[in-house]
C-alpha cells in the first residue's frame, strides 16, 4: 500500500512539475519561429506535429505568420495554419 | 487543544507568506481593465497611409517583421499580412446595402477599446523603456560600487520581467483579431463579385490595428534584449570589479614607504585636528545630545545583555561547581557565551550609532570614522570571546578542543593578536578614506598588516598545544603534527610574498579572510556538534528544554527523543540558514545577490525543462494538511453533533462518517496538488499509467477498494457485528479500505480481504435486530413423567427476566435416547450475546428445580454428564443438567424402569433390532450397577 502511494505521488510530481513552453506544430509543413530569448535570437524550426520545448523563462516569439507573441515560459502554443494559438 | 492552535497559527503565518508570494507574482501583469481615452496617433484612418501600395500585390506572409528599435510611432511599419491585400479594395462599389450597422457600432466600441489597451500598453513599455535608461546612466555612475550595482541588476531582473509581462497582455486583442479576420474572410479575388464597403473596411482596420500589436509586441522585445544586455553587463562589470580589487598590483619600493611616512604624518595631524574640532564643537554645543545618545545605548545593551543573562544564565557561565561539564553542556555553553555578549556588543554599537546620528552629534568627516570603530571593535571582540569560549585558558574542564593549558594561552593571544592587528588595519583604513588621504597610505597599512599577520601565523607553528591521550592539561604539551605546522608556515609565507610581490589586495583580504571566515567556521562548526549532541538518543531529555517538556506535557523516552531529533535538526538548519549567508556576505557577496538566490531556489529549481517551485509544493503540502484537519473536524462534527442527536443508526454514522473521511482526504489530495502548481490535466496521463497497473497486479487492491466501498453503501454488517465467514468467526472492529479487521473470541484479530467478505456468504448474527434463540438440551430417565418436565422446563425459562415472553419459549421432546428421554428447551433472548449467561442461569436454576421437586438426583452419583454442543461456541463445555427419575434410587426399582424403557422405546423405535440390542448390551456394560 505504502509503496503504491509513493509510486503515485512519485508519478503525480514528475507529471505535474511546471515546465517550458511547448510549441506544436498543427500545419502540414515545417513551421520557422523567430525566438528571442535573453540576448540572443534564434530561428527554430518545427517539423510538422513535432512539439518542441522552447523558452524555460520568457521570450517573444515571431510565428511564420509574422505575429510576434511575448510567452512567459509555462504556455502550450499550438501553430495553425502559420499563426499560435496559445492555451 | 493547544497544539492544534498553534498548528493554525503557524498555518496561517505560512498561508500569508505564500499569499504574499502570489501577490508578489502578479503584480508583475498589469492591469488591464482601466479604460483610458485613445491618445496615440497610431489609429485606423492614419494606417491607410502606411499600406503598401494600393492595387500592389504585397509580399506573403513570410515577411519578416522590421527589426524594432524604433519607438511605438513607428510601429505602423508593420510586417504584411497573411492573406492578400484586396486589388484596388478602397474602389469597392457599395453593395448590401442591409449591411448590419449594429455591427459597425459595435465593431467601434471594440476598437475604442482596443486602442485604449493598445496605448495603455504602449505607455507601460514608454515607462519601462525609460525606467531602462533611467538604470543604464546608473550602472554607468555606480560602476565602481559593487553594492548599488548588485541592487541595480535586481531592478534591471524585475523590469525585463515587466516587459514581457505588458506584451502578454495584448495577446487576448490579437487572437480577437484573427478570429474575426477568419470570419470577415479573405477579400474577393478578380472576377469574384466584390464586397461590401463596410467589410473592406472593418478588414482593413483589423489588419491595421494588427500590425500596431506586433510593432509594440516587437519594441517590447527589442526593450527586453536590451535589459538582458544590460543586466548581464552589470555582471560582468562586477567580476571585473572583484578581480580588480583583489588582484591589483601595486609597487613595492622604498619611494612608497617614504610617501606614505610623509603620508601617515599629515594624516595623523589631520585627524588629531578634525577630531579635537569635533569634539570641543560636541562637549560646548552637543553634550547633552551626546550623552543622552551614549546613555540610550548603553541602557540598550543592558536590557539585551541582562535580559538574555537571565533566560540563559546557565549556559554563558561556567559552573565552578561542575566537576566534570558533558560535552554537551560544555558545546553549547561555548555557544551562547558568544553568541549572547556578541549579539549584546552590536546591539551596543548599533543603537549608540542611530542614536548619535539621530541626535545630530556626528559630523560627516567623523561618521565614517565612528562606524568603522565600531564594526572593528565588535567583530574583534566576537573573535575573541569565541577563541575564548572554546579555548578556555583558565578553566581546562570547559575546553572543546584538547590543548594544554599553556597551549591554550598562546593561542588565544596569537588569536587576538591577530584579529588586533586586522581590526587596526580596517579601522585605518577606514579613517584614511574618510580623510581623503593618498592611496598609497592605505596600501603600505595593508602592507604592514598583512606581513605582520604572515609572520604570527608563522610563529604560531611553532607552538606546542597538543596533547597525548592520557597528559593532563597542565603537561608541557607537545608540538602540532608536521602537516599543520607545514601549513601554518605556508600560508603565512604565502601572505607575506603575496604582500610583497605587491598584490597587498589579495593578502590583505585572505588575512582577513583567515581570521573572520576561520572564526564564522569554528562557530557553525560548534553549532553543529551541537545539533549532533542534542539528536543522539537520550541526550535531550537531560537538557533543561527536555526535562521541562517532560514535566509539562508528561513526555515519554520515546516522545522525547523524537523530540530532541527534530531540535537537533532544526538546530542544523538555524546554524546553516544564519552563518551561510555571513560567509557569503564576507567574500564579498551582496545581499541583494543573497536575496535573489535565495527566491529563485524557493521559487524556481531548474532541472532541464522542468522547474519545481518549493514554495509551490510546500504551499500544496500546507493545503493538504488544512484539508485533512478540516475534514476529521467536519467528520467529528457531524458525527457527533448532527448524527448522535438525530439517533442514526450506528451502521449508517460509521459508513457516513468514513465516506466524508475519503471524500474530505480526496478533496484536499486535489487542492493541495493544485495549489502546488501540478496541472491536474496531466493527472489523467497517470491515471492511464495506473490503468495499465490495474490490469496488472493492483487488480486486487482495487477490488479490494471497491468492495469496501460496497460494504460502506450496503451495510451487510457494521462495526460491533458478530459475523460468520467461512471458518472465521467474531465481532467486526474497524472496516477500512482495503480490509475488515474482525476479532475473534479468543481475541485474536483477523484482517480479511473485503473482496472476500462481498463474494462469500456472511452470516451476521446482529444484522437487523439482536433477537436470538438458544437451546439447551436436558435429558432425563424414562422414570420421568415427560409432560410434567416439559411445564417444568417451560415455567423455569418464563421465570427468568432476560427470556422474551413473544416469541415464548417452548419445550420439544426430541429424542428417545438408549436410557434417557431428550428434552430441549428453545428460548428467545433480545440481545443473542447475552444468550450465554441466560442458558448459565437457566441450567441452574433446572438443576436446582428438578432437585427439589425430587426428578434429579440430590447427589452427584446418579448424574450423567451429556454434554451438548454449544451451538454459539462462546461458551466452553459445560456439564449439561440431567434429570433423574423419582424414586430411583433402589437398584429394583431402577431395573424394572429399565425394561420398561425398553419395551416402551422398541416399537417406536426405527432403528432395526440388532442395533438396539447392541446398544443396550454396550449401556449395560457401561452401567456397572444395572
Amino acid at each position: 500500500m505504502k509503496t503504491f502511494v509513493i509510486a503515485l505521488l512519485s508519478g503525480v510530481l514528475a507529471a505535474g512539475a511546471v515546465s517550458a513552453a511547448t510549441v506544436t506544430n498543427k500545419d502540414g509543413e515545417t513551421a520557422v519561429l523567430v525566438v528571442v530569448e535573453g540576448e540572443s535570437r534564434m530561428e527554430v524550426a518545427i517539423s510538422s506535429g513535432a512539439t518542441e520545448m522552447i523558452c524555460p523563462s520568457g521570450c517573444f516569439v515571431t510565428t511564420p505568420s509574422g505575429d510576434r507573441i511575448g510567452l512567459q515560459g509555462d504556455e502550450n502554443v499550438e501553430i495553425v495554419n502559420g499563426s499560435a494559438i496559445v492555451k | 487543544m493547544r497544539f492544534v492552535g498553534k498548528l493554525l497559527a503557524v498555518s496561517v503565518c505560512l498561508l500569508s507568506l505564500a499569499g504574499a508570494g502570489a501577490v508578489v507574482a502578479q503584480t508583475a501583469k498589469p492591469a488591464q481593465t482601466t479604460t483610458q481615452p485613445a491618445q496615440t496617433p497610431a489609429q485606423a484612418p492614419a494606417q491607410t497611409n502606411n499600406q503598401p501600395a494600393q492595387g500592389t500585390q504585397p509580399a506573403q506572409g513570410g515577411a519578416q517583421p522590421a527589426q524594432s528599435t524604433q519607438p511605438a510611432a513607428d510601429g505602423k511599419a508593420q510586417p504584411a499580412p497573411n492573406g492578400q491585400q484586396p486589388a484596388g479594395g478602397t474602389a469597392q462599389p457599395a453593395q448590401n446595402a442591409a449591411s448590419p450597422t449594429q455591427d459597425a457600432a459595435q465593431a467601434n466600441d471594440a476598437t475604442i477599446a482596443a486602442d485604449a489597451g493598445q496605448s495603455q500598453t504602449a505607455e507601460q513599455l514608454a515607462t519601462a523603456g525609460k525606467e531602462l535608461k533611467r538604470l543604464k546612466e546608473l550602472v554607468g555612475k555606480a560602476s565602481d560600487d559593487d553594492i548599488a550595482l548588485a541592487e541595480l541588476k535586481v531592478q534591471v531582473d524585475a523590469v525585463a520581467k515587466q516587459i514581457i509581462s505588458t506584451s502578454i497582455a495584448t495577446r487576448p486583442r490579437l487572437d480577437e483579431i484573427k478570429a474575426r479576420l477568419t470570419e470577415l474572410g479573405d477579400p474577393p479575388g478578380e472576377g469574384q463579385p466584390p464586397e461590401a464597403d463596410i467589410v473592406t473596411a472593418e478588414r482593413k482596420r483589423l489588419l491595421a490595428e494588427r500590425g500596431e500589436i506586433n510593432a509594440l509586441t516587437g519594441e517590447a522585445e527589442s526593450l527586453s534584449v536590451q535589459a538582458t544586455k544590460l543586466s548581464n553587463g552589470i555582471t560582468a562589470t562586477r567580476r571585473a570589479l572583484f578581480s580588480n580589487t583583489l588582484l591589483k598590483n601595486t609597487d613595492v619600493s622604498f619611494e612608497m614607504f617614504d610617501e606614505a611616512l610623509t603620508a601617515t604624518i599629515n594624516e595623523t595631524k589631520v585627524l588629531s585636528r578634525s577630531t579635537m574640532s569635533w569634539l570641543t564643537f560636541v562637549w560646548n554645543y552637543k553634550r547633552v545630545p551626546l550623552l543622552t545618545a551614549l546613555f540610550l545605548s548603553i541602557c540598550a545593551a543592558l536590557v539585551f545583555l541582562v535580559g538574555s543573562n537571565r533566560l540563559f544564565s546557565p549556559y554563558i557561565h561556567h559552573d565552578k561547581s561542575d566537576e566534570e561539564p558533558s560535552y554537551f553542556r560544555r558545546l553549547s555553553v561555548a555557544f551562547w557565551s558568544t553568541f549572547i555578549p556578541t549579539i549584546s556588543m552590536g546591539a551596543f554599537a548599533l543603537s549608540s550609532f542611530f542614536f548619535m546620528h539621530s541626535f545630530n552629534v556626528l559630523r560627516s568627516d567623523i561618521t565614517p570614522i565612528i562606524a568603522i570603530a565600531l564594526a572593528v571593535t565588535v567583530v574583534g571582540f566576537f573573535v575573541t570571546t569565541l577563541a575564548n569560549a572554546v579555548l578556555s585558558p583558565s578553566d581546562s574542564r570547559w575546553r572543546l578542543v584538547r590543548v594544554s593549558d599553556r597551549g591554550a594561552n598562546v593561542l588565544l593571544i596569537t588569536i587576538f593578536a591577530m584579529a588586533l592587528v586586522n581590526g587596526l588595519d580596517f579601522l585605518f583604513g577606514g579613517i584614511s578614506e574618510s580623510l581623503g588621504s593618498p592611496v598609497v597610505l592605505t596600501v603600505v597599512k595593508s602592507f604592514i598588516a598583512s606581513v605582520v599577520i604572515g609572520l604570527i601565523i608563522i610563529a604560531s607553528a611553532w607552538i606546542k598545544p597538543t596533547l597525548k591521550k592520557d597528559e593532563p592539561f597542565d603537561a608541557p604539551g607537545r608540538p602540532w603534527p608536521r602537516i599543520v605546522s607545514i601549513g601554518l608556515i605556508l600560508t603565512g609565507a604565502s601572505l607575506i610574498i603575496a604582500a610583497a610581490a605587491g598584490y597587498v589586495g589579495l593578502s590583505r583580504f585572505i588575512a582577513t579572510q583567515i581570521i573572520i571566515t576561520g572564526a564564522i567556521l569554528v562557530m557553525m562548526y560548534i553549532g553543529f556538534l551541537t545539533g549532533k549532541a542534542v539528536s543522539r538518543q537520550g541526550a535531550f531529555a537531560e537538557t533543561a528544554a527536555g526535562r521541562y517538556l517532560e514535566r509539562r506535557y508528561k513526555l515519554e523516552q520515546v516522545g522525547l527523543d523524537q523530540v530532541g531529533l527534530v531540535a537537533g535538526l532544526s538546530i542544523y538548519a538555524l546554524v546553516a540558514l544564519f552563518f551561510i549567508p555571513l560567509i557569503l556576505l564576507q567574500w564579498g557577496f551582496q545581499v541583494a545577490d543573497i536575496e535573489s538566490w535565495t527566491y529563485r531556489a524557493v521559487t524556481e529549481i531548474k532541472i532541464g525543462t522542468i522547474t519545481i517551485s518549493l514554495m509551490g509544493i510546500m504551499a500544496g503540502i500546507l493545503f493538504f494538511i488544512l484539508g485533512y484537519i478540516v475534514t476529521r473536524w467536519v467528520q467529528r462534527w457531524i458525527d457527533g453533533n448532527i448524527m448522535a442527536r438525530s439517533r442514526v443508526d450506528a451502521g449508517v454514522r460509521n459508513s457516513i462518517r468514513t465516506g466524508i473521511g475519503y471524500v474530505g482526504v480526496g478533496l484536499a489530495c486535489l487542492i493541495g496538488l493544485s495549489a502546488a502548481g501540478i496541472d491536474l490535466s496531466n493527472l489523467a496521463l497517470v491515471a492511464g499509467a495506473l490503468s495499465l497497473g490495474v490490469g496488472f497486479g493492483l487488480q486486487n487492491i482495487v477490488s479490494n477498494f471497491v468492495s469496501g466501498l460496497i460494504l460502506l453503501v450496503e451495510r451487510p454488517f457494521k462495526v460491533g457485528d458478530w459475523i460468520v465467514s467461512g471458518t472465521t468467526e467474531g465481532f467486526v472492529k474497524r472496516i477500512s479500505v482495503r480490509a475488515t479487521e474482525i476479532e475473534t473470541f479468543q481475541h485474536q484479530s483477523i484482517m480479511m480481504p473485503n473482496s472476500l467478505l462481498i463474494n462469500a456468504s456472511v452470516g451476521n448474527w446482529t444484522h437487523r435486530n439482536k433477537l436470538g434463540r438458544s437451546e439447551i438440551a436436558v435429558t432425563v430417565t424414562y422414570a420421568s413423567e415427560p409432560r410434567r418436565i416439559m411445564d417444568l422446563l417451560a415455567e423455569i425459562a418464563g421465570a427468568h427476566p432476560m427470556v422474551l415472553k413473544n416469541p415464548s419459549p417452548t419445550v420439544g421432546f426430541t429424542a428417545f435416547g438408549e436410557d434417557r428421554m431428550t428434552f430441549e428447551l428453545r428460548i428467545y433472548v433480545a440481545d443473542v450475546l447475552t444468550g450465554g449467561g441466560v442458558r448459565n442461569d437457566l441450567r441452574v436454576a433446572i438443576y436446582e428445580r428438578f432437585r427439589d421437586e425430587g426428578i434429579g438426583a440430590p447427589f452427584p452419583l446418579k448424574i450423567e454428564d451429556v454434554p451438548v454442543e454449544d451451538q454459539t461456541g462462546i461458551e466452553s463445555h459445560e456439564p449439561e443438567t440431567v434429570g433423574e427419575p423419582k424414586g430411583a434410587t433402589s437398584a429394583d426399582a431402577r431395573a424394572a424402569a429399565a425394561k420398561k424403557e425398553a419395551a416402551s422405546a422398541a416399537p417406536l423405535d426405527e432403528e432395526n433390532e440388532e442395533e438396539g440390542g447392541k446398544r443396550r448390551a454396550s449401556s449395560r456394560r457401561s452401567n456397572p450397577n444395572r
